[in-house]
């Protein structure tokens, strides 16, 4: 602790809301969920991106994608499924006309990457390691609406270890594996990449699910099976954060359901150095700077200097 | 630190049921919600109650400012669990809303005829495009408006009487309860040689069987044609790309556009007959 920071405190200063992963430190632990705040020029006239702990921006693949095709979401009981199928502009028109945007702002940029190959992930790592102002890259081992690559990367400790050893070859930037929660045991997964070399993970994506029109008795999404988010997966998101924070050295990035500073706070106290807030983000735009004052208020409220005292800090003694 | 917009608590004066299934709302906003362009629309939730967890997208049917206020109109029809809820909301509630959104009709310039197609509720952003004196204000000629509406029956009909007033409205019905019977394409369809290409701009909104017809009969004409389109949403401003159609035509790519942000007015050329793509996303 830093001279003085007592008197600060004792003069109602406001708590240090600063958390790293690996080499890369945050103002705040709130970061947007991949895929649910585009490349942050969408939501710039709405939110002061500036404030934010990080943007995760959507899942680049090394050559555009189209998607799959609409009707891509449905809303279910709190919660939505989606397969958007991971439509986006490739990594190089990222670098060329959405980072310099993202340039102006005083935030971290985590590029999030998806691969079919190993090699692709290689090559993507290798382009945006030289990409002036991307602070991290996460790796995406975990969508469940790509037929090819993601998930089955993430679904087996050796693949999510070798897509992630092929990353960490390619770069110095702070690597973040973002898993999986459709697999027997997530925390042997965090592990394995943990061995290969990410600086961190980050759980957990969608849940794999499906809903029907009784109606026409179709699937409401044209890819039949979606990824499930919101509220509704919030315990299971938990409760695996708790999990691989019981297995792993790395910071552990909490994501699931999270739509107030509530929400956030119980993955902090499980262990998440930092939390990523998703489809709160198109219920409110709001949403993200709600949670980071109310995270401050709450430190502030009991007394925290720092969120580092908060952070780990449950009690599981009775 | 910037300047963002935020969502703004609405409260409902009115959510009065036209037919069975079909509600119209009035909400009343505060003063600084924008004025929309015909064929914008909001997104709109109940506040504070958790469900439906995401808000819903409407074409704004009616809009005036009033006073220190402003109301907005809303035509809408209980199509799943978010609209029913939504039309057991009583006066006195309040709704968050985001909006107004995406790009409205655009008016060619020297167009002397606007010629309007809505099927059901489609009528919605039609409604206020020849309600909000938009196709007369640029100060030219003055403009022959005809609106051609349809529905499957005479009481799925909203607007007729103020729609009477201000412009030259056909209306069509499945049963034949009102008007012409049959879909509003048929009858378009016996007028549609009488609308030369150079002095026409088409206005279209309804459901995918009317598009298509409408895409048919367009064939031969080669006046520009917009519609509104409808999709599921979740953010309403671009970013969860939830939304998306297939557009394409002539000298462009086939991709997936956004009905939020690139829409929700596409040219009627460029909608693709299907959803998916030639190629595959994976």
């Amino acid at each position: 602790m830093k001279m003085g920071a007592k008197s600060e405190k004792a003069r109602g200063a406001a708590p240090d809301l600063g958390v790293a992963i690996g080499d890369m430190v945050l103002k705040n632990p709130v970061m947007t969920a991949s895929g649910t705040f585009g490349y942050g020029e969408e939501y710039a006239p709405y939110v002061d991106l500036n404030r934010l702990g990080a943007i995760v921006v959507k899942g680049l693949s090394l050559d555009p994608r189209s998607g799959n095709p609409p009707p891509r979401i449905m809303e279910t009981p709190s919660g939505m499924l989606n397969a958007v199928g991971l439509q986006n502009v490739g990594v190089r028109a990222f670098i060329d006309e959405k980072l310099p945007f993202l340039r102006r702002f005083d935030t971290a940029i985590v590029a999030n990457i998806f691969g079919e190959t190993v090699d692709e992930y290689r090559r993507m790592a290798e382009i945006l390691e030289r990409a002036e102002g991307v602070h991290a890259i996460e790796v995406n081992i975990s969508c469940p609406n790509v037929k090819k690559g993601g998930i089955a990367f993430g679904a087996r400790p050796e693949l999510a270890a070798e897509a992630t050893r092929g990353v960490r070859g390619e770069t110095s930037l702070p690597l973040i594996v973002k898993l999986t929660p459709n697999v027997t045991d997530i925390a042997e997964i965090a592990l394995a990449v943990e061995e290969a070399g990410a600086d961190a993970v980050s759980l957990i994506n969608t849940l794999t699910g499906m809903s029907v029109d009784i109606e026409t008795r179709r699937p409401h999404l044209a890819n039949v099976t979606g990824g499930l988010s919101g509220p509704a997966i919030r315990p299971v998101a938990l409760r695996m954060v708790w999990q691989v924070v019981g297995a792993v050295k790395i910071p552990v990035i909490g994501i699931g359901g999270i739509m107030t500073a509530a929400d956030a706070l119980e993955f902090l106290i499980a262990g998440a150095s930092a939390i990523q807030v998703g489809t709160a983000n198109f219920v409110d735009p709001a949403s993200l700077l709600k949670i980071r004052d109310g995270i401050e208020e709450y430190l502030a409220c009991h007394k925290m200097a720092s969120i580092a005292e908060l952070i780990g800090s449950l009690h599981t003694d009775w | 630190m910037h300047e963002t917009k935020a969502m703004l608590t609405g409260e409902i004066i009115g959510n009065r049921c036209t037919a069975p299934g079909h509600f119209l709302m009035t909400v009343r906003l505060p003063p600084s919600f924008a004025t929309p362009a015909p064929g914008q629309f909001v997104m709109i939730r109940p506040t504070g109650r958790g469900e439906p967890l995401l808000a819903r997208p409407f074409s704004v049917f009616d809009f005036h400012r009033i006073g220190d206020h402003c109301v907005l109109e809303l035509l809408y029809r209980i199509a799943g669990g978010g609209t029913f809820l939504l039309s057991e909301m009583r006066p006195g509630e309040t709704l968050a809303l985001l909006g107004p959104l995406g790009r409205g009709f655009s008016l060619p310039a020297g167009v002397g005829r606007a010629v309007c197609v809505a099927g059901g509720v489609g009528v919605a952003p039609l409604h206020f495009l020849v309600r909000s004196g938009f196709l007369t204000a640029k100060g030219e000629c003055p403009r022959a408006v005809i609106f051609y509406l349809g529905a499957r029956t005479s009481d799925l009909l909203v607007g007729v009487e103020r729609l009477r007033d201000v412009c030259d409205l056909r209306i069509c019905t499945d049963d034949g309860s009102l008007g012409h019977r049959g879909p509003v394409t048929d009858l378009l369809k016996g007028d549609i040689g009488d609308y030369e290409p150079e002095q026409t701009v088409v206005f279209a909104c309804g459901p995918t069987p009317m598009v298509r017809a409408l895409a048919c009969l367009w064939k031969e004409n080669p006046a520009p044609c917009q519609v509104s389109l409808e999709e599921r949403m979740a953010c309403g401003i671009g970013a969860c790309l939830g939304c998306v159609v297939a557009v394409g035509g002539p000298g462009r790519k086939t991709e997936y556009r956004r009905v939020c942000e690139d829409g929700p007015v596409f040219d009627l050329r460029e909608i693709l007959p299907t959803t998916a793509l030639g190629t595959s996303g994976d």
